[in-house]
């Protein structure tokens, strides 16, 4: 029974409960709070689309938008972007919404906990779940494209191979890449406020830098930048399985996930140890 | 920790940062040091660093309720809020055993564009209920709250008392077995503050041990079993009800003697030819000490020290008390009791003594001595408001007059006089 059991607080306490227990108490905190993780998300989710003129269609209207720009470039020969095995719209189309995963997704943690307000400090539940509801979104906004795609496949009359239903699995490891990160930025933001600005600077920036746009390139130094960006590795992976049959690049997606996952479980650990200090401080 | 206790502050201590910049940069030290899986050393005070709570110990036992009283910035939130487990102590233990629950912030979670139903699941929710007690008690709520057809529209378009009675529904329908209220029930209209207290009750009934912060004394003499005082971070007084809250009462007393200065230019003016001056006044109890408060009912001197300036002959002297929001209370001179004071020649010193029954209520006042022409018209010296005190009572009525009233009630059982 709850009755029996003493809670105590006190300075560093996770300092003299040990590494082991520490872990217990990151894990147990998360699964009780999968209800509240569920409660938020719908919140947020329902709120969102009240409301509004176009509703869910603005999950799908940022991405052609992007891409009617840069297969406008590319057509007039501004852009010279390369050989792709699909029309280049389908081929864009693809990517960013795989890229927006990761750059919408930091974007809504990072924001997350400041976004919450005052219940930060003056209620005690598990922060967690606020980063990871607020994920939800972009969860869903790319679960919307994903028709979306399935409109332009008919359109062009692509077909997509059969490993694109294993799409929800070659998708795990940027998830966890991105929330990884997210728990990290959602820290930084309860002290530093312009933390959201400055990542949506630098994830604008790297859009153009990994291959989401574009097809890998074969030379230059834009190689070795991409053979080290474990980004450019998730986002290909993810693409070969709707476009290709299986992942070209099996040891680039395999480091990246395997990077993936220590840094969640890292950022995780970082989120836990530092979550109470942020309520003092926001 | 024994049987009984359910929570155990032991010698806890919290610090604050002045100023934005020390915010964030010991924030980034501490944050980056527990990051690391090291200590922030929270017991050293460093520059700019001040203790918003020091060396505070109690213990409350099971179904006890706990006032926490003290002036502004004493640390009452605060130490509410390590209870509650949001801020972590930088020094001590606390012990708690039991579900810990909060009236602190109503309508957590509530999002505008939600209706009221479907905010109530995300404030319980995080309330830490789950899917399945909520609906148990939903009806409970819903009726509770009181807000009519307005549960299925979107929140932004409440007042902000519905809003409040909702929220406030919500939080009063988890039933931890420790309950946290902080100031948040100064708010609703009088039936449902009604509502709330009972529902207090019922719980208090059951046995949950309730801890309340608030500046109503009135509440908190109504509701605590125990109180402790702090004032600047430390506990100054703890123990029965009335005894704290009537040391809260004469510390308050005190402190508003020190801050309030009665300075308005019309307040205080002093007019007169001259010819006799008051040069010296004080406010002194019994024993002839000087009082700078004042209890109601005591008896009081006011001296009055006057030196003649010319020889003068049959001068009146008398004074005016005034209420602070300067209505003439009383005034008496040596011409109402037909007295004639007789000649006084230049370089005299006289010293005159009111002695008087502070029959008043609490609040601040003053007192304007005064000496007149024999004509009771013309005045040597006039010091309005020269002296301004504070009156200190009970909390037995409100008002101005004291009419010390005794209250006894008579049935056929038993006869009380109180």
């Amino acid at each position: 029974m709850e009755r029996d059991k003493i809670i105590i607080y006190t300075p560093d306490r996770f300092l003299q409960i040990g590494f082991l227990n520490q872990w217990r108490e990151m894990f147990l905190s998360l699964f009780l709070s999968r209800e509240l993780i569920w409660r938020l998300f719908l919140r947020d989710f329902s709120a969102k689309y009240k409301q509004t003129l176009f509703g869910v269609l603005w999950a799908v209207l940022n991405p052609i938008i992007v891409v009617g720009v840069f297969v406008f470039l590319n057509k007039s020969g501004i852009l010279n972007i390369g050989e792709t095995t699909v029309p280049y719209s389908v081929y864009a189309l693809i990517g960013i919404s795989i890229y927006s995963l990761f750059s919408t997704g930091l974007s809504v943690t990072a924001n997350s906990i400041i976004g919450a307000g005052s219940m930060v400090v003056k209620i005690n539940f598990p922060k967690i779940s606020l980063v990871i509801s607020s994920f939800g979104q972009a969860l869903v906004e790319f679960a919307i494209r994903i028709v979306l795609f399935a409109v332009v496949f008919v359109i062009f009359g692509v077909t997509p191979k059969w490993t694109m239903v294993l799409l929800p699995l070659a998708i795990i490891p940027i998830i966890l890449f991105t929330l990884g990160i997210g728990f990290f930025l959602s820290l930084l933001t309860g002290i530093f406020r312009d933390t959201p600005h400055i990542t949506s600077l630098f994830t604008s920036f790297l859009l153009f830098l990994t291959p989401a746009l574009y097809p890998p390139p074969k030379s230059g130094v834009f190689v070795i930048l991409n053979a080290w960006n474990p980004l450019s590795h998730l986002i290909m992976g993810c693409r070969d399985t709707i476009l290709v049959g299986g992942i070209s690049n099996v040891s680039g997606f395999l480091w990246s996930s395997i990077f993936a996952i220590i840094l969640f479980f890292a950022s995780w650990r970082i989120f836990y140890l530092a979550e109470t200090r942020i309520a003092e401080r926001i | 920790m024994s049987e009984n206790i359910v929570i155990k502050v032991d010698d806890v201590s919290k610090k604050y940062s002045r100023g934005l910049r020390h915010v964030m940069l010991y924030g980034m030290q501490d944050i980056g040091k527990n990051m690391l899986g090291l200590s922030s050393n929270p017991e050293i005070l460093r520059d700019g660093e001040f203790w918003a709570v020091k060396d505070v110990s109690f213990e409350v036992k099971k179904g006890e309720t706990l006032g926490i009283i003290g002036p502004n910035g004493s640390g009452k939130s605060t130490m509410l809020k390590m209870l509650n487990g949001i801020f972590m102590p930088d020094k001590g233990k606390i012990e708690i055993k039991g579900r810990v629950g909060a009236l602190i912030e109503v309508g957590a979670g509530f999002h505008p564009m939600l209706t009221g139903r479907e905010n109530i699941y995300v404030n319980g929710a995080i309330l830490g209920m789950g899917k399945k007690e909520i609906d148990k008690k939903f009806d409970e709520i819903v009726e509770f709250a009181d807000i009519g057809d307005f549960i299925d529209l979107p929140v932004k378009h409440y007042s902000s008392g519905m809003y409040v009675r909702l929220g406030f529904s919500v939080a009063v329908h988890s039933e931890p077995d420790i309950l946290l209220i902080d100031e948040v029930l100064a708010v609703g209209d009088y039936a449902f503050q009604a509502k709330c207290f009972d529902r207090i009750n019922y719980l208090k009934g059951r046995g949950t041990l309730i801890i309340i912060v608030s500046h109503d004394m009135n509440k908190i003499a109504q509701y605590s079993d125990n109180v402790i005082m702090l004032h600047e971070g430390k506990i100054s007084k703890r123990g029965d009800t009335m005894e704290v809250i009537s040391f809260f009462r004469i510390f308050m007393g005190k402190q508003y003697i020190k801050t309030s200065r009665v300075n308005s230019a019309d307040f205080v003016g002093r007019f007169g030819s001259g010819d006799a001056e008051i040069v010296d006044a004080v406010l002194l109890d019994e024993n002839g000490q000087p009082a700078d408060v004042v209890y109601a009912g005591n008896r009081y001197i006011f001296n009055v020290s006057i030196v003649f300036h010319k020889d003068v002959d049959n001068p009146i002297v008398g004074f005016i008390l005034n209420s602070s929001s300067k209505i003439r209370l009383y005034n008496t001179h040596s011409f109402s009791r037909g007295k004639k004071l007789g000649f006084f020649n230049k370089g005299q010193r006289i010293e005159v003594s009111y002695k008087f029954e502070a029959n008043l209520l609490r609040g601040v006042y003053s007192l304007t001595p005064a000496i007149s022409y024999s004509d009771g018209f013309n005045f040597y010296d006039c010091r309005n408001n020269l002296i301004t005190f504070h009156i200190v009572d009970n909390g037995y009525a409100e008002g101005l007059v004291d009419l010390k009233a005794n209250i006894a009630v008579k049935s056929d059982q038993k006869y009380e006089e109180f």
